[in-house]
């Protein structure tokens, strides 16, 4: 019989025994590698669903990949209960245990000031979306300028009401845009200064996000547990004070720090990642604005 | 904390699929391979045009993400 060929899949490192009874139904099987205070918790998967052609070909099957995606999640979020853990993104493998304690070593310094780094800290999220025509609704009475242009419509040529139309639009856009940066800058400020760390990233299109709103903020921060109940009552007071215009405020956690584990040493995306982090300093740049 | 099962997901996929410690050494895929894996999935999802739009998008500045 031949031995069906396997991989070590990689879930995350920590600094402490991690705790893997709870973890049996995720994936069996699951253990970790130990090497010189760290340990890496990972569980072996058969290379022909792993491997790079099953995993290419797996990856296209939407029910397969959430189904993984979802245990990567689990396991990391049940090893986290008892201690601060890197995480890793999905489909890291590695050929043997051997290879996987050498990755250990070669960045065993690294880790070990990650972790220190987000001792006692939790990932949050923060995603805001826009109703646009809610939104507009909202504030349409308010801007003179917009009431001003439909009454000169009402009276206008046809000619000149198509010119005055679009100037509305163009009017009405600009306004919509400052409400969404206004409602974007605060927020984000507002959680940051409870906050570590804090990032922006890239909004994510309404065939991924399957909601009606587009998105207008995907944020993360890196929230100490001491903090999280002010900084969770601040988002909960954010969200409140603009469900009634059409900005849904959207705010989860405490997640694994996915998005404030970077490695300075290695090139390429988690260089461009501390970079990014770096200049989170404060939301975006008065030179590019919207409108 | 809102964790409905469609919002999880959703931040779940953008997590696990999208951050985490990415380590290249003896690795049996390569991370460039991994970014072509990730992107075969939002293709998926969605399309490359869109997202090339979103890249654009009046929030797209300095902060946002450069992919």
């Amino acid at each position: 019989m031949v031995e069906e060929k396997q991989l070590i899949y990689l879930y995350c490192v920590t600094d402490r025994e991690p705790k893997l009874e709870q973890t049996e139904a995720l994936h069996n099987g699951l253990y970790y590698v130990h090497r010189e205070g760290l340990y890496a918790v990972a569980g072996k998967v058969k290379e022909l669903e792993f491997g790079e052609e099953g995993l290419r070909r797996n990856m296209a099957d939407f029910h397969w990949a959430k189904s993984k995606a979802s245990a990567h999640e689990m396991i990391i979020e049940r090893v986290m209960t008892d201690t601060d853990v890197i995480p890793f993104r999905f489909g890291t493998l590695f050929g043997t245990d051997d290879s996987l304690e050498g990755m250990l070593g070669q960045y065993g310094d690294e880790f070990k000031a990650i972790l220190r780094r987000l001792a006692n800290k939790q990932e949050w999220g923060l995603k805001i979306y826009c109703d646009p025509e809610k939104l507009k609704a909202g504030f349409l009475g308010g801007e003179e300028r917009i009431l001003k242009i439909e009454d000169e419509i009402k009276t206008s040529s046809v000619g000149k009401a198509y010119f005055l139309k679009k100037r509305k639009d163009a009017l009405l856009e600009r306004a919509l845009n400052e409400k969404i940066d206004a409602c974007s800058r605060e927020s984000f400020e507002l959680l940051k200064a409870l906050s570590f760390e804090a990032r922006i990233n890239r909004l994510l299109p309404k065939e991924v996000t399957e909601r009606e709103e587009d998105m207008v903020l995907n944020a993360a921060f890196l929230v100490g547990k001491a903090e999280a109940n002010d900084f969770l009552a601040t988002a909960d007071t954010l969200k409140m004070h603009y469900e009634n215009d059409g900005l849904v405020i959207d705010c989860t956690g405490p997640w694994p720090p996915y998005n404030f584990c970077g490695l300075s040493t290695t090139e390429g995306q988690n260089g461009q990642r501390n970079d990014k982090i770096s200049k989170c300093d404060s939301f975006g740049n008065p030179g590019q604005g919207p409108g | 904390m809102t964790k409905s099962a469609n919002v999880t997901l959703l931040e779940i996929l953008d997590r696990v699929l999208d951050k985490g410690v990415v380590i290249s050494g003896d690795m049996v895929i390569s991370v460039a391979d991994v970014d072509l894996i990730y992107l075969g999935l939002k293709v998926l999802l969605s399309s490359v045009e869109t997202m090339e739009q979103l890249r654009g998008s009046p929030f797209a500045g300095p902060m946002q993400e450069a992919r």
